[in-house]
């Protein structure tokens, strides 16, 4: 089983893409509103954790994902299913 | 688990029935129903007309026991799963009105989502309501306060108590429900659908819109709580009895590729989108891909529910080309929830029409007159492009209305587009000042819409309501937005135009851009570009500000809203800033 810090580093690389160059990652950063994600740039990303990690992240949870550790532990709850 | 079928033995009846109800009794005798794929494209739930109507009703005995009165308002998250589609029946065979609400896909929006909710909930005073499990909480949340009978998941409600007296469907002149609509999310309009309301336009859509012959199947990714998704994608198939199949939107989003393997996999006939989601799909596809798509089944690509894009759509055909996709399946259609849905339908297997027209004149004279052949680059400038959206279905009144006078326009003259027919809303929910704006006591619908005639059919420019009026001079908002997202920085979807008026009574085009840019070298250089570009295409003077991305304002059903933005701007604005930027413009100009 995958553990937060386990989890963290490949969450990092997987949104460094979607950075400025630069850009120091943390687990405050807000995904919206410090990565300036747009809707569409929400699914990439969303669509490249569901594929790395292979799990589905449900709908109903993202109106309360806000910080990269917000995702982090969503993935991690998930993983443990 | 198998898919329900594409052909089968039931004759097919064209939506000639008196109640959503009744349309359901018949499609249930046959084979057909309604299947739910995953974003993997794995088919996850089957449901038969035949088990809808069992289930639905079933469920109708059980809301019965609740004791509510006739027409009580029963409020569903609509997610796209069968347990929506088996609510919304229920209401239908229960005499109750459902009322769709929209899902959230935002990420950090749980306290927008849940005023978002609240209002909703209060605007159509709803008794129940339902939520999918996962979305419960802020239904939960949403209700605080407010005077419901039962808020809960599937579970809760399918625990009640059946009542065993017989049912009482919905009647042909009571409501089939509320669907709210364009309009902002802050003061949401509940438009009043009655039975025969939708019934009539589903029976226009099937007959002569699409069409419908035996063979045919859709395919659908679009929302439950919009229009198109409601009305065009579960009520239709069923009251054609045809098979559909659904992806969630969220699915669509995340993997736009998945609806072109749900239409090569299921042999699909029809599907409809806005024009961003063939843009998207063509994103995602890039210039050379390696899947096997067989799309040449797909006779009805629709497109509507905002403006057409040409170019965009025939970008998705020349990609698709190869995998069988024919861009004569393209279909413009025009419509709005005011009106159940449709309006009117382009003709089958003739493609886009686009009509080229001289701007200039369309502006100054507010006549559309067409450049055929473009001669020369300064008539290429001056072009503007719109798509003929097709003959009104039988049974509306359509009449284009001069701006200023009134008058009923002759051809290729510009005017704001009436309605009149039995699909036509009865009013906006509880709302009679708003009713009275838009819908006249003999009928007319004021759509609010911008358009002209060309041969008998329709050519929509677009909102009345947001054009902007510079001297006399009619801007419209979408060339403003259009020259914005040409720039690199800027993407489709990330600017409104509009206009607001100075302290000493000017008109002033204002655009608002979400721009990720961080630096202000770079923001400087964006605004100078799109300022000297609006100067230069249409003289005018225009304030651009930059805001960061995702903070436009949309309405409920997802479309951006210029007035809201508008209302927005005038909160933070600094006259003197505005003033000195534009005499800055002017001066160097």
């Amino acid at each position: 089983m995958m553990s937060y810090s386990a989890i963290l580093p490949q969450l990092f690389d997987t949104l460094k893409p979607f950075t400025k160059p630069g850009f120091q990652l943390k687990e405050q950063t807000e995904l919206v509103a410090e990565l300036g994600l747009d809707s569409l740039q929400v699914m990439q990303v969303l669509l490249k954790i569901e594929d790395h990690f292979d799990i589905s992240i449900p709908l109903n949870n993202l109106p309360n994902i806000r910080t990269v550790k917000d995702l982090g532990e969503e993935i991690e709850k998930l993983l443990k299913g | 688990m198998n898919a329900t079928p594409t052909h089968h033995q039931l004759r097919l009846k064209y939506g000639n029935f008196s109640t959503l109800s009744e349309a359901l009794d018949y499609a249930a005798s046959g084979e057909t129903g309604c299947n739910f794929y995953s974003g993997r494209g794995k088919l996850t739930h089957v449901l038969t007309y035949a088990d809808l109507k069992q289930q639905a009703q079933n469920l109708a005995r059980r809301l019965n026991g609740l004791g509510l009165s006739r027409g009580a308002r029963v409020a569903l998250i609509a997610d796209t799963t069968p347990d929506f589609i088996r609510f919304f029946f229920a209401c239908q065979y229960a005499g109750l009105i459902p009322v769709p609400l929209p899902i959230s896909l935002h990420l950090g929006g749980h306290q927008a989502y849940v005023t978002q909710l609240n209002r909703l909930l209060e605007s159509c005073q709803a008794s129940i309501a339902m939520a999918p499990e996962g979305f419960l909480p802020f239904l939960e949340e949403a209700a605080t306060g407010l005077d419901m009978v039962l808020i809960g998941g599937p579970e809760t409600f399918a625990s009640l108590e059946e009542n065993q007296d017989p049912l009482n469907p919905l009647e042909p002149q009571e409501l089939a429900y509320i669907q709210y609509t364009s309009g902002s999310t802050r003061w949401p309009r509940g438009v009043e659908v009655t039975q025969s309301a939708v019934m009539t336009n589903l029976s226009g859509i099937i007959q002569h819109g699409l069409k419908v012959q035996s063979g045919d199947r859709c395919v659908s990714w679009l929302p439950f709580y919009h229009d198109m998704g409601l009305v065009g994608f579960v009520l239709g198939p069923i009251a054609s009895q045809l098979s559909v199949d659904y992806l969630s939107t969220r699915d669509f989003a995340m993997r736009p590729r998945q609806w072109l393997n749900l239409m090569t996999k299921s042999r699909a006939t029809i599907s409809f989108s806005p024009s961003f989601g063939y843009e998207l799909c063509v994103r995602r596809l890039g210039e050379d891909f390696n899947e096997h798509y067989d799309l040449s089944s797909w006779r009805i690509a629709g497109a509507g529910a905002e403006t057409i894009r040409a170019d965009s759509l025939s970008r998705f055909a020349k990609t698709l080309k190869a995998s069988g996709f024919k861009s004569e399946a393209f279909l413009a259609c025009y419509g709005m929830a005011e009106c159940s849905l449709a309006i009117s339908f382009a003709p089958l297997n003739k493609g886009l029409e686009v009509d080229r027209v001289d701007g200039d004149q369309l502006s100054n004279n507010r006549l559309a007159m067409p450049f055929i052949p473009l001669l020369t680059d300064e008539e290429q400038a001056r072009c503007s492009k719109f798509v003929n959206c097709g003959v009104p279905l039988p049974g509306y009144e359509v009449e284009i209305r001069n701006i200023m006078t009134g008058d009923v326009v002759k051809e290729r003259e510009s005017g704001i587009i009436f309605v009149r027919g039995a699909s036509t809303m009865t009013g906006y929910f509880n709302d009679p000042i708003l009713t009275q704006e838009v819908l006249s006591p003999d009928g007319w619908l004021n759509t609010g819409d911008i358009g002209y005639w060309v041969e008998g059919s329709l050519v929509i420019i677009g909102r009345s309501k947001d054009m902007i009026i510079i001297n006399g001079r009619n801007i419209w908002p979408q060339d403003l937005e259009f020259m914005a997202e040409q720039q690199a920085e800027v993407r489709p979807g990330d600017s409104s135009a509009f206009s607001v008026s100075t302290p000493d009574g000017h008109e002033i085009a204002i655009i608002v851009v979400q721009c990720r840019e961080m630096d202000n070298k770079k923001r400087e250089d964006l605004v100078q570009r799109l300022r000297s570009l609006v100067h230069k295409e249409l003289s005018i003077p225009c304030y651009i500000e930059l805001i960061p991305p995702r903070t436009l304002p949309r309405t409920s059903s997802g479309k951006l809203s210029r007035s809201r933005a508008k209302a927005d701007f005038l909160t933070r604005i600094q006259w003197e800033e505005v003033t000195t930027n534009l005499s800055t413009t002017a001066g160097s100009a």
